[in-house]
């Protein structure tokens, strides 16, 4: 295999990275950026959501993402969502609301809520449902993310 | 996961030159194809990345013709206010398929490509008796869906062709049209089976070439003609419906594997098609009273 140079956007950085083409965006993440919030539950075959990011303003599957099809994209993952020390709201909310127990599941969750958010600021819970299908949690169950993520919707427009 | 190397085409001339070139595949939404070579069996040494090519990301119509490009993904077809009005079982399989991380990623193309007996696009796709533009370095030719898929994951595209894109006719007359999918749950579900069918009515209120198709019982999505000629020229009443619904059986010939029984298909297809059919029905008749 032919070794690949990629440059991305990580959280607003910019980060340039040599490695072998069959490194997904979830691995390369992990061992070459060392940003292991992005978890892997499923082996790679996009059926958990646990390694989900924010690719170019969509939740996408880190696994299903070849690092070559990032080259210039912009990467969100949860490392970027505190600012200055302050958790994002919705990382409060999941906190506050009891939404998470191990925490595996969390960050992607969060990443798949945030992109709702970001297009949809309040979201019906049919669609905060949609939202979050892709991800699967396997000890709080999905009432306190729907819940957390209402609360966080609440919480932003009260903020604007 | 297995071992290949990484071109990237930025044009669809690049890609063409690049799959000739290397002998490679493409990739697009990854979704089917990164599961496979996760699992060491997708069969290539060499990836050609098509996701930057734009002049493969469209829905446009063209007079009566309407085309969708490769790289359409489901998320696109779902924001189409034209597929909403010309392709509404289109529209209702593309929100079916995996969650929003799938449907952000996942193409219309690589549907096809992937040829799944369970590919929730293709039954939909076969009622609207939709044609394949496959393109290759110095030629291309168009052919009928179903001439495309020709077993379970295969398709007839030859070393160094590339799917461009879909086309089918907008419905002339009003038209019913529906898709419905039995799956293990909600979300991120493989259909046990799958089902589009689209009613036209002509002037005197009678179908009139209705479509019926059904996927994940048989080697490849299929039609039903012995549905399609029950419904052939009668008036909608749920009778005809019951034993256009019946008559699938004739038509399919499912196998039993992890996500369900063959007996179970062939009982969920009869009852899947009768809801889409009365659905489609439904549709019709809301339509003639708006």
């Amino acid at each position: 295999m032919k070794p690949i140079t990629v440059t991305l956007t990580v959280n607003g950085q910019t980060r340039t990275i040599t490695t072998l083409p069959n490194k997904t965006l979830l691995y390369a993440l992990r061992e070459d950026l060392g940003l292991t919030g992005v978890k892997d539950a499923c082996g790679g075959e996009g059926e958990c959501g646990a390694c989900t990011v924010i690719l170019d303003g969509e939740a996408v599957n880190a696994c299903l993402v070849l690092i070559g099809q990032a080259d210039g994209r912009s990467v969100e993952t949860i490392e970027g969502l505190a600012q200055d020390g302050e958790l994002h709201p919705l990382q409060c909310a999941f906190v506050e609301t009891g939404a998470v127990q191990c925490g595996f599941c969390t960050p992607g969750a969060i990443l798949a809520a945030k992109a709702l958010l970001d297009r949809d600021p309040s979201p019906t819970d049919d669609a905060i449902r949609e939202a979050l299908s892709g991800n699967l949690c396997r000890c709080t169950g999905y009432s306190k993310m729907i819940a957390a993520v209402r609360r966080a919707a609440e919480e932003m427009s009260h903020a604007r | 996961m297995q071992e290949f190397d990484f071109y990237a085409a930025n044009t669809l001339d690049e890609l063409l030159r690049l799959l000739a070139q290397s002998g490679g595949r493409v990739i697009a939404g990854g979704t089917d194809v990164l599961v496979q070579a996760q699992r060491g069996v997708f069969p290539a040494s060499v990836l050609v990345d098509a996701s930057r090519v734009r002049e493969l990301r469209f829905i446009g119509q063209d007079g009566e013709t309407i085309r969708i490009g490769a790289l359409t993904t489901y998320a696109d077809i779902l924001a189409s206010p034209l597929l909403r009005e010309t392709a509404p079982a289109l529209v209702m399989a593309a929100a079916t398929v995996g969650a929003p991380q799938t449907r952000a990623r996942g193409t219309l193309g690589g549907n096809i490509a992937n040829a799944s007996p369970a590919g929730d696009t293709l039954p939909p796709l076969l009622t609207l008796d939709a044609t394949v533009r496959l393109v290759k370095r110095g030629g291309e030719r168009v052919l009928p869906l179903a001439e495309v898929l020709c077993g379970p994951r295969q398709t007839c595209l030859e070393p160094g062709e590339i799917i461009h894109s879909v086309a089918f006719r907008r419905p002339s007359q009003p038209t019913g049209a529906a898709f419905l999918k039995l799956g293990n749950r909600q979300g991120m579900a493989i259909a046990v089976v799958n089902v589009a069918v689209s009613l036209p009515l002509d002037d005197d209120g009678r179908i009139a070439g209705a479509r019926v198709a059904l996927g994940a019982v048989a080697p490849t999505p299929v039609r039903s003609p012995r549905a399609e000629a029950v419904l052939y020229g009668q008036s909608l009443n749920d009778d005809v419906l019951e034993r256009a619904a019946q008559a699938v059986l004739y038509d399919i010939a499912p196998i039993t594997d992890v996500r369900g029984s063959a007996d179970y298909r062939r009982k969920a297809a009869v009852r899947l098609t009768a809801r889409a059919l009365r659905l489609a029905a439904q549709q019709i008749r809301e339509g003639a009273q708006a």
